[in-house]
């Protein structure tokens, strides 16, 4: 408190106390992320009444067990926030290496679920070795070009971070998690973005990407893979089988119409036509309970968080810093944006929980060190910006 | 605190250089991502949120129909010809079934031990169903189980997931085989009966009248469909019932029948099939007709050999007894003889004489000497001889012609004999057109409309017709010519004529009645589940334009028949009887010669109030047919008569 009100800048500042910077923290930032996680609450007590009816207090609610994640995550950020982010990138290739070895363990040792192997289970608690090695990513891509003088604009930068993506996106592509490897995608292709990358290297890219698209479909992508974009495009062509969430879902969040059925009154939801409800599907439950205007209000807390990070990029002392935020903030846009398209048929079926909203403590708590990650930037962008 | 003191102190790792990205195209970017979403969720909720939120409920509120009781036939006196009764049926479910395949054999063997049913079979069924992806359909292994079978199934079923007892309304038929022709049967709808009832509000599970009694009064029959409304969560549970409608009972349907005489007639026409000294042999096929005489309510309706019609409700089972009545070449058992055409011999002299009385062919006084035959010098000076069945010898007028059943005398009536005599018309054509305009006043070449299906029209020939038919293949040029031959072989009933048992009843009752054409009705009224009648079947009739004084004379050979002619033995002791005999000879489809026995009669002969027409495949009119008659009339008399 002492060093804050001391008003003291310069090299003074380093001797200062465990308080110092707090008054740059983005509370709005956490206050929206806050608020999702509170309205994920509300929405899995809801979405859990078919299956649990015990005390809501008692640890095997999934309310509890979500607000205890959410405890351990806002723990992790503030822990997160106050180390200098520029420790973590000293570590980039670090943390990478063991993001490529344990999606290699997965194979070996993985939990499979739903044909996909994902999971460690590590007793009472999964991990996720794809969320880590989303951060990995980011840290790594930032690092790259933040030492090739923060740009992007030679084709050689351009495909060699292209090279340290690839295997992580490759890798949780095999799974399969074709929702994730998206998100590497958009991570990627956010960061080189911001990092200046030629707009003509991007059509061109791009245009190679489609070109390749077909023979993708046809070798690469598991059938699982195919018949849930197919089903994606008719969901009443089998409707007892795979399209039977899509459908499901489209008629959960389409009778919710403009204002909803009412909390803990969605009768999809309720008499459980709607699967997986508290986790992948929990914004079709909000769209069946709260309507149209209760998915304004979501969207409305997510663009603000968002904006949050677009600041922290645009305040970021450096370009490592900036590269960080735009990659965490493409990271937590793109995980909401299939997870809402795959609700509303937009994408097909992928597994991809919304963040802070969805059942599910390893995705919460990695957000929670993300949003540390963006806290950090934001806390010591005057240490670091150079004029 | 080092950690974090060290770290803002040296900042480590890569180098810093000032950040020179333009993130506002991150902003846009947001924006647009969340432009799309917001864009599908208008189209979702807001304009397509009426069409999924009536999806919704459809989802989870299932609709169950409740099937009425079927309404109850009973006889006249209000017995009842039927009995509802529910149907047991084993029925699996194949996506419940446990999915290892030890186990689901399990389970049929289980089964076999319960009810008796084979357990490749049953394997055999539900793998077809789930190859065929229906595997949500339930399959029906095994229907009309005894009771203690279906109540043993159901404790059981508890331990056998996807097996299931199913109750399904069925129709016992208590009655006793006399009674099938009448009643029909009840049976599940066919594809094409579906599609129909389906607009009229039927459900696919419900049984429907498919035949007799059950099939024409359907409608009464069936009452309103019930159903409950309650919310069902996605595993089938019900979780709350909504709303309830009660079926409505259907109407019984209460019958002229007297099941006693019925069942009377059934037992002596079964008994008087044996071969009674004419030599043509058994009789095989046999009907009769009991009606009233003015209204034409049938008290009696009788077609042998009748059959169980409790077989179509057990067709798995007794699919043997089943085969064999559908397949019946011999004699057709489904067919309802009363409503089956045949050569109707002499009983058709009634309408020949009555046309010759009001054609002024003859009169009441007109004598002929009768003798064996009838010689007609044709063209050519060609003798044409026309035998009467037996050598008369004596001087007849109508009535006693009509009492001995003379062939000649109704020659010379319907015919002439082209010389002293005329016929009914001015030639030999006029003839024959006039006489079967008279068959038809007299209902014959249509159906007299009963409320049963399957009743045939018969044939009434005229010199149009044979123009028209006999011509072609297999006839030489001018066959199709009207002979003098063919009004003689049309006025005693031979040749083309072919008329049912019900159209020569109905025809006794317009000469007994007077010269009212009655319709005959089974049903006689339509009685709500309160017991009061909705609606009475009422007699229906055309009157046919003859003199009264022609059918009384023809009613006064009809009693000489009786008392001293041909038709002797339908005497009764209650009641004096009038009546006419029929022998009607027809070629066998092996090509041999054999004749039907017919008798057709009224009584009592001063009031009339019941008619009686017995028909034999095989047999002589006056000794097979007669008799039975008789008896019937007795039975009448005594038990029936109100």
């Amino acid at each position: 408190m002492t060093s804050v009100t001391l008003g003291n800048f310069g090299r003074a500042r380093a001797r200062t106390s465990f308080w110092r910077g707090w008054d740059r923290f983005d509370y709005v930032m956490v206050a929206a992320a806050l608020a999702l996680v509170g309205s994920g609450l509300a929405l899995i007590h809801s979405g859990s009444r078919p299956w649990y009816d015990g005390p809501i207090t008692s640890l095997a609610s999934p309310v509890a067990k979500q607000a205890l994640f959410a405890v351990i995550g806002i723990a992790v950020m503030l822990g997160i926030s106050r180390v200098d982010y520029h420790r973590f990138l000293h570590f980039a290739w670090v943390f990478y290496a063991l993001s490529i070895v344990s999606l290699l363990a997965l194979f070996a040792l993985g939990s499979t679920a739903y044909g996909s192997t994902r999971w460690f289970d590590l007793g009472p608690v999964q991990v996720q070795p794809s969320e880590f090695a989303k951060l990995a990513a980011i840290l790594c891509l930032a690092r790259f070009f933040s030492e090739h003088g923060g740009d992007a604009r030679d084709v050689r930068s351009l495909l060699l971070s292209m090279a340290i993506v690839a295997p992580l996106a490759g890798l949780v592509f095999l799974q399969p998690d074709l929702g994730t490897s998206v998100v590497f995608g958009g991570i990627w292709l956010g960061i080189v973005v911001i990092a200046g990358a030629n707009r003509s290297h991007l059509l061109m890219m791009g245009a190679i990407f489609l070109a390749v698209l077909p023979f993708a479909w046809t070798f690469a992508i598991a059938d699982y893979q195919v018949e849930r974009v197919a089903v994606l495009v008719d969901p009443n062509e089998d409707p007892l089988d795979s399209g039977y969430n899509v459908l499901q879902s489209q008629i959960a969040l389409g009778s919710g119409q403009l204002f909803g059925k009412g909390y803990m009154q969605g009768d999809q939801t309720q008499l459980e036509y709607l699967k997986v409800a508290t986790k992948d599907f929990i914004f079709s439950l909000l769209g069946e309970e709260f309507g149209f205007a209760g998915a304004m209000v979501i969207f409305a807390l997510f663009i603000l968080l968002l904006m949050r990070g677009v600041r922290a990029a645009q305040l970021a002392g450096d370009t490592a810093g900036q590269l960080v935020a735009v990659g965490i903030t493409m990271l937590i846009l793109m995980q909401t944006f299939i997870n809402v398209a795959v609700n509303v048929s937009l994408f097909p079926v992928t597994g991809i929980p919304l963040p802070f909203v969805s059942q599910g403590g390893s995705s919460l708590v990695s957000l929670f060190a993300s949003l540390g990650l963006l806290q950090s930037i934001v806390m010591r962008h005057r240490s670091y910006r150079q004029t | 605190m080092s950690l974090l003191d060290e770290g803002l102190r040296t900042p480590a790792g890569p180098s810093r250089n000032r950040p020179h990205g333009n993130v506002a195209v991150l902003r846009a970017f947001i924006l647009l991502l969340f432009g799309v979403l917001t864009l599908r969720l208008v189209d979702m909720q807001i304009l397509r949120g009426e069409e999924f939120a009536q999806r919704s409920r459809e989802n989870h509120i299932v609709r169950t129909n409740i099937l009425p009781t079927r309404g109850l036939i009973t006889d006249r006196n209000g017995e009842p010809l039927v009995k509802n009764v529910g149907v047991y049926s084993a029925t699996i479910l194949p996506e419940l079934l446990p999915d290892s395949q030890e186990a689901r054999y399990r389970i049929y063997l289980r089964l076999q031990e319960l009810i008796g049913v084979s357990p490749l079979e049953v394997q055999t069924r539900v793998d077809e169903a789930i190859a065929a992806g229906r595997a949500y359909i339930a399959i029906r292994i095994a229907t009309n189980l005894p009771r203690e079978a279906a109540l043993a199934l159901e404790e059981a079923a508890v331990d056998l997931p996807g097996v299931s007892l199913e109750v399904t309304p069925g129709r016992q038929y208590i009655a006793g085989p006399a009674f099938s022709h009448i009643l029909g049967y009840i049976g599940p709808q066919t594809a094409e009966e579906a599609r129909v009832l389906r607009q009229q509000g039927y459900q696919l599970n419900e049984p429907v009248g498919k035949d007799g009694i059950e099939a024409w009064y359907e409608s009464d029959l069936r009452g309103q469909i019930g159903y409950t409304a309650a919310e069902q969560n996605a595993q089938g549970r019900l979780i709350t019932l909504l709303g309830r409608q009660d079926p409505v009972p259907g109407n019984t349907v209460r019958l002229n029948i007297d099941a006693g005489l019925q069942q009377y007639v059934a037992e002596l026409l079964q008994a008087s099939m044996a071969d009674n000294g004419s030599g043509w042999g058994d009789a095989k096929q046999a009907a009769a007709v009991v009606m009233n005489a003015k209204t034409g309510q049938v008290y009696a309706i009788v077609s042998i050999p009748t059959y169980d019609n409790n077989i179509y409700a057990d067709a798995q089972r007794r699919a043997a007894e089943l085969e064999r009545i559908q397949n019946d070449t011999v004699t057709y058992t489904l067919l309802n003889k009363a409503l089956n055409p045949a050569a109707p011999g002499s009983t058709f002299k009634l309408v020949t004489a009555t046309a010759g009385l009001a054609e002024g062919s003859i009169t009441p006084n007109t004598t002929f000497q009768i003798g064996c035959s009838l010689d007609i010098k044709g063209e050519n000076d060609v003798i044409y001889n026309y035998p009467d069945w037996r050598c008369h010898n004596m001087l007849m007028d109508v009535r006693a012609a009509i009492a001995w059943s003379s062939n000649v005398f109704f020659f010379l009536t319907s015919g002439g004999d082209l010389e002293r005599q005329r016929g009914l018309g001015k030639d030999v054509e006029t003839s024959g057109a006039v006489l079967a305009a008279w068959a038809r006043k007299f209902g014959f070449g249509k159906p007299t409309g009963i409320d049963l299906f399957g009743e045939a029209s018969g044939r009434v020939p005229d010199p149009q017709w044979k123009r028209r038919t006999k011509v072609g293949e297999g006839f030489a040029p001018g066959e199709n010519d009207w002979f003098l031959g063919d009004t003689y072989n049309t006025a005693i009933g031979q040749g083309d004529v072919l008329a049912t048992p019900l159209q020569i009843a109905r025809m006794t009752a317009a000469i007994a009645n007077g010269g009212t054409l009655p319709v005959p009705h089974v049903a006689d009224a339509i009685i709500g589940p309160d017991g009061k009648v909705v609606r009475t079947i009422s007699p229906q009739g055309e009157t046919i334009d003859v003199d009264p004084r022609w059918l009384q004379v023809v009613r006064e050979g009809m009693l000489g028949s009786v008392q001293y002619g041909a038709g002797a033995r339908a005497a009764s002791s209650k009641t004096t009887v009038a009546g006419k005999t029929g022998t009607a000879e027809f070629f066998k489809p092996d090509g041999t010669k054999s004749q039907h026995a017919w008798f057709t009669g009224f009584a009592p002969y001063s009031d009339p109030e019941v008619v009686v027409t017995v028909y034999f495949d095989i047999g002589v009119g006056g000794d097979k047919a007669a008799p039975v008659a008789g008896k019937i009339i007795d039975y009448f008399m005594e038990h029936v008569r109100p």
